[in-house]
């Protein structure tokens, strides 16, 4: 389907989708966010796609929400619009999902790009909740997911004061995998999902799912998960391929079954 | 800048070369609210402005900068630095940016030293990427002298740039470092007469207008990133950031302009 507000790549067996609100800081619009849920729902059945970059492009990752748009609104649209809801298929993408993040992430843009599975940050990357310097709070995640990744402190902070971090920070705190140039960005984003897409797609969709299960499941229940995913995995031909790759000294070559 | 408001920073711009010039040399080049302001904003300038490929700063008559204005600190209606708390805040909402900008902006930035660089003048020197002095200049951390503690980021530049012994020596003793012992230190790059001072420091900048400027853009970003980070994590930066600059025109023209000398050989 045509997209208005984002861009699809598939360059098999990656896929990129850019945000590309240039004019407004790629400001989330409800419309933006559907897109991109619409888009990784497609890019999840498709099985040329095995890992997908999720950035903002060159200059700017997302500086939060259309504040023009929200001002004026009153509890009941905002609920009835339900602006938040529309992630909900962001967070369920199986694949692995590698954020690029230059400049900005504000806002609903930090908590964008902490859907994603990894984080690449450009030099140029700023973090952080400013929903406080208005009136609000974080309503696409930003107060459950800093938390579980920064711990509470850093969370806390970011959160409470509004202030932004800057990329090395980011990295520091365990938000960011790795700093590089910021004209590196995408194309380092790139390499680590062409370098996931050689790895057995079912394996990479039960080591994602088990990791997410981490923060939301107690260790007894996450560890019961994770082995049952595991003994599930000798199911696979990717397995048995996999392993006999390995003890006859070659690449495997996975398939998905 | 208007009429009738003092000049305590005057900015030239002349090919590619742009000079900021602390100009109050009656007060030896004293930092107070009013130079804090104009030099911020001489700062920020420089960096944005385009034409702008080198930056130099420089102070006016016999000294480079002899500190923060101290009379600002105590007098009434001086520059709004009369509570401790005032003092933090000048330092943390003026200062830093300032600072930062100078370590960070994407072009070189020289200190031509024409005299002695103190407290937070020291800050200034130490802040650029090049220094070069007259033998009458030193370097002078003040701050112990009336009863305060390094800042304007010397507590950082210094142990890095001179090991933490001379760093301790000047904070305890608030003694000078000349020119010459601070040049033996690596501290100055280069010590040269008062009356070729002018001279030598736009012949460098006049070289630095025509190398490369994303080049020398790209080893700023790599040393600063360096200073905070493993030396794995530095290689690693530095091999994303070499990827880019082969991307450059840059490093095409640098090549062919390699191989033409090589063959004129």
């Amino acid at each position: 389907m045509g997209y208005e507000q984002i861009l699809v790549a598939v360059e098999a067996p990656i896929a990129i989708v850019t945000l590309n609100r240039p004019k407004v800081l790629n400001a989330l619009s409800p419309e933006l966010i559907g897109e991109v849920n619409q888009a990784l729902r497609e890019l999840d059945m498709d099985e040329r796609v095995r890992a997908v970059v999720l950035t903002g492009g060159a200059k700017v990752f997302a500086a939060g929400a259309d504040i023009g748009d929200m001002a004026e609104r009153t509890a009941v649209e905002q609920l009835s619009r339900d602006q938040t809801g529309r992630w909900a298929g962001i967070a369920a993408f199986t694949k692995p999902l590698i954020g690029a993040v230059n400049g900005y992430a504000l806002g609903g843009g930090c908590e964008l790009a902490l859907m994603c599975d990894m984080i690449i940050a450009g030099d140029s990357a700023r973090f952080g909740q400013p929903e406080i310097n208005l009136g609000i709070i974080p309503g696409a995640g930003g107060t459950q997911r800093w938390p579980r990744t920064a711990g509470k402190y850093a969370a806390m902070e970011a959160v409470l004061t509004g202030t932004a971090i800057t990329a090395a920070r980011a990295k520091e705190l365990g938000i960011a995998n790795k700093v590089v140039p910021a004209e590196m960005t995408i194309e380092v984003a790139k390499r680590i999902a062409r370098q996931l897409a050689e790895k057995a797609p079912l394996a990479l969709r039960m080591a994602k799912e088990a990791v997410l299960n981490a923060f939301d499941s107690p260790l007894a229940e996450g560890l019961v998960a994770e082995r049952k995913s595991f003994y599930f995995l000798f199911s696979t031909e990717d397995q048995k391929e996999g392993m006999r790759a390995f003890l006859e000294k070659r690449k495997a070559v996975f398939k998905g079954r | 800048m208007a009429t009738g408001v003092e000049e305590h920073v005057i900015v030239h711009v002349h090919d590619g070369v742009g000079l900021i010039r602390l100009n109050r040399p009656e007060r030896m080049n004293a930092i107070g609210a009013l130079t804090r302001k104009q030099l911020g904003e001489a700062i920020k300038q420089a960096e944005r402005d385009d034409a702008v490929r080198v930056v130099v700063l420089t102070g006016t008559g016999r000294a480079f900068c002899s500190g923060a204005d101290v009379t600002e600190m105590v007098t009434e209606g001086g520059g709004g630095m009369r509570t401790p708390e005032d003092v933090g805040n000048v330092l943390r909402n003026e200062y830093m940016p300032m600072l930062t900008r100078l370590r960070t902006m994407p072009k070189p930035v020289i200190a031509a030293m024409n005299g002695p660089a103190a407290g937070i003048g020291a800050s200034y020197a130490l802040a650029c990427d090049i220094r070069i002095a007259t033998p009458e200049a030193y370097l002078l951390e003040a701050f112990v002298n009336i009863g305060l503690a390094p800042d304007g980021g010397v507590s950082w530049l210094l142990p890095r740039m001179a090991g933490t012994g001379v760093a301790y020596e000047m904070f305890f003793t608030g003694q000078p470092l000349s020119a010459i012992d601070a040049h033996r230190l690596g501290l100055i790059n280069r010590v040269v007469p008062a009356d070729q001072l002018e001279a030598e420091v736009r012949e460098l900048a006049n070289h630095l207008v025509t190398q490369p400027r994303q080049a020398m853009a790209a080893a700023k970003r790599a040393v600063n990133h360096a200073l905070e980070s493993s030396y794995e994590e530095a290689l690693e930066f530095e091999s994303y950031l070499q990827e880019a600059q082969a991307w450059s025109p840059e490093f095409a023209e640098g090549v062919q302009k390699f191989l033409a000398r090589r063959s004129q050989k």
